[in-house]
């Protein structure tokens, strides 16, 4: 804990000047809009060319109208979910009531993970401080437009997960360091398509900096991750196929089976996936039925902000 | 920040990277016009996406010709992948050692580094796809003297053959991976065309999937491996005029470093002429040096 505090100590300490110049683009991107490209069918569908910016905010914007703020509440939900697995799983506590925002959500589950492994552990740490620096940093980007924490849960879902996934009727990604890297996989290839897809929406060069920062961090976590499945015993290298394919089912396809001679996700161009908002709720709500879901899986409210309901 | 267990990268990382980020959220523009030491003005005039993605193209035929020769001792042109320009120019010759094909004995590791050729070559078939006539011709690459450049810049010593064993071969791979993830990110932000957009940050991807499981191998590897990889970061970062912005793979107050990125747990970004700073090991722009001996082709060298 010691650690950990201190650590995350000196990440926020560093953050504030910089956040202090990237005020700017939280304000502005409360103003721009663009045309939403969720409704297409495919990850390799190109979106379509940004709209005037309206001189004012719509009061109720339209279901095809999405602000960059919208984008980023929807990454931040995201992030809150990692944020939320990996700091519970190196410490046993999850995001702080100032990270977590002043409506927060409930978090269930997720219990500090018996590391065996010193190497596992460090890995562990390196990726929820990532985390946790996203929320944050997505957090004070947005200012006041920032979301809170929505109610996250951590037990029933991977059990949900894992039944769909045919792995069997429970699974817990806090018993043990091999299951924790499971559990790992299920968010990691996820957070780079979702941000992947994310990136061609967003109208503001500096929002778009930011999230392309953010997204490679994610693919780092998402290959070595990968790669780290590759060196474990084969029950977990087949449980994360098990999870791979189920992604694939909820969230239109875009998935590269796992092995030691696939270790990157991506299509034969070998450029990696990128997922439409409606697909990576599908795969959030572990809800693979076409059409409109709200709620379910790991948010079993829903996510906070405009994006938070499939339009197919 | 200290590695613990290294010390490397000298004190007040942070805020010099907390100065760095606050000169890449001014935007693309002042990406373009940051230039080092009154080196490599390249984006000064108005640089196209044709002229970005050609940019791409020449670190990709650097980086599939490595990968290329480690894992089948051929050359691209060798394995049948084309390295002519979109006009026909032929392609530049590749400076390398005999019998450099690598003798893996970990099948975890050759299993990888087939995969990463053949990405690499995809990258190159895809680029030169999109480029059609426009594609720029292979530069003339040396994989040989410029890796004992920088082993001698990185205080590593006189020589270093990265085709040598597995470990050499996975630090070799750590000098190009990590600067595709940053180049790719910088030129994100220069790509006008938003479908040219979706491609780069699919390829920056895949670039930082490859950085990743090499670090993480690097790590594995031992404390002399992280060890190299920490005086090689220090070297990029010093070649690029900043030197902070690159981490190599250690342990920092309990936490690993696989990903190479700062404290707002962001990748870092490279303009085009600090990466052609790094691939030329210092020498001048439009000359060349290094890796690419005769500069790069296409209009940003």
């Amino acid at each position: 804990m010691n650690h950990l505090e201190e650590l995350f100590h000196r990440r926020s300490v560093s953050r504030r000047r910089f956040l202090n110049l990237a005020g700017a683009s939280a304000g502005a991107a409360a103003v721009l809009t663009l045309t939403d490209g969720c409704s297409d069918n495919g990850p390799s569908s190109s979106p379509a060319p940004p709209t005037t910016p309206p001189t004012t905010p719509p009061t109720t914007p339209p279901t095809t109208t999405l602000t960059d703020a919208d984008i980023l509440n929807f990454a931040l939900n995201l992030e809150y979910l990692e944020a939320e697995f990996y700091l519970r799983a190196v410490s046993g506590s999850g995001l702080s009531t100032t990270d977590a925002g002043t409506s927060s959500g409930a978090v269930t589950g997720g219990t500090q993970v018996a590391f065996k492994t010193p190497a596992i552990q460090q890995y562990a740490m390196e990726i929820a401080n990532d985390e946790l620096a996203h929320v944050q940093f997505l957090r004070k980007a947005l200012g006041t437009a920032a979301v809170s924490r929505p109610a996250i849960d951590l037990t029933n879902s991977f059990n949900a997960a894992a039944m769909a996934a045919g792995i069997g009727p429970t699974f817990n990604p806090f018993a043990d360091e091999a299951s924790f890297i499971v559990g790992a996989f299920v968010f990691e290839d996820v957070g780079v398509t979702a941000y992947h897809g994310a990136a061609g929406l967003l109208t503001d060069k500096k929002n778009l900096a930011a999230a392309a920062g953010i997204l490679a961090t994610e693919a780092y976590h998402a290959g070595e991750i990968r790669t780290l499945l590759t060196q474990l015993d084969v029950p977990y290298i087949t449980y994360a196929n098990q999870i791979s394919a189920l992604r694939a089912k909820a969230g239109g396809g875009a998935e590269t089976t796992l092995s030691a001679g696939a270790i990157v996700a991506a299509d034969t161009n070998s450029i990696s996936y990128g997922r439409t908002t409606d697909q990576v709720l599908h795969i959030v709500y572990l809800n693979a039925t076409a059409g409109v879901v709200k709620t379910g899986g790991f948010f079993p409210n829903g996510l906070n902000g405009t994006i938070t309901a499939s339009a197919t | 920040m200290s590695y613990e267990n290294q010390s490397v990268c000298g004190a007040g990382v942070e805020e010099k990277v907390s100065s760095r980020r606050s000169a890449i959220l001014l935007g693309g523009a002042a990406l373009a016009g940051l230039a080092l030491g009154g080196k490599a003005l390249a984006q000064t005039a108005t640089v196209t996406d044709a002229d970005i993605l050609n940019f791409a193209l020449n670190l990709e035929y650097l980086e599939a010709q490595f990968y290329t020769i480690a894992t089948s001792g051929m050359t691209l042109e060798q394995a049948g992948i084309s390295t002519k320009g979109g006009d026909g120019t032929a392609g530049g010759a590749v400076t390398v050692k005999g019998g450099a094909k690598v003798a893996f004995t970990t099948p975890l590791l050759q299993q990888f580094a087939a995969e990463v050729a053949k990405d690499e070559q995809n990258h190159v078939k895809f680029l030169q796809s999109q480029l059609a006539t426009a594609a720029v011709a292979q530069p003339p690459i040396d994989l040989m003297n410029s890796f004992n450049a920088l082993a001698m810049a990185a205080g590593l010593g006189a020589t270093f053959d990265p085709f040598a064993n597995e470990t050499n071969f996975l630090l070799g791979a750590f000098i190009f991976e990590d600067v595709g993830v940053t180049a790719y990110q910088g030129a994100a932000g220069l790509i006008s065309n938003k479908t040219y957009l979706d491609k780069a940050i699919g390829i920056h991807n895949v670039e930082a999937y490859h950085a990743a499981s090499i670090r993480t191998r690097i790590f594995q590897a031992g404390v002399a491996a992280q060890s190299a990889s920490q005086a090689i970061a220090a070297t990029r970062a010093k070649l690029d005029g900043t030197g902070t912005d690159d981490v190599g793979v250690g342990v920092v107050s309990g936490a690993s470093t696989i990903v190479n990125n700062d404290s707002n747990a962001m990748t870092y970004s490279r303009t085009t002429s600090q990466v052609l700073n790094i691939v030329y090991g210092g020498g001048p722009a439009g000359t060349g040096g290094a890796f690419f001996p005769k500069a790069m082709t296409g209009t940003i060298k």
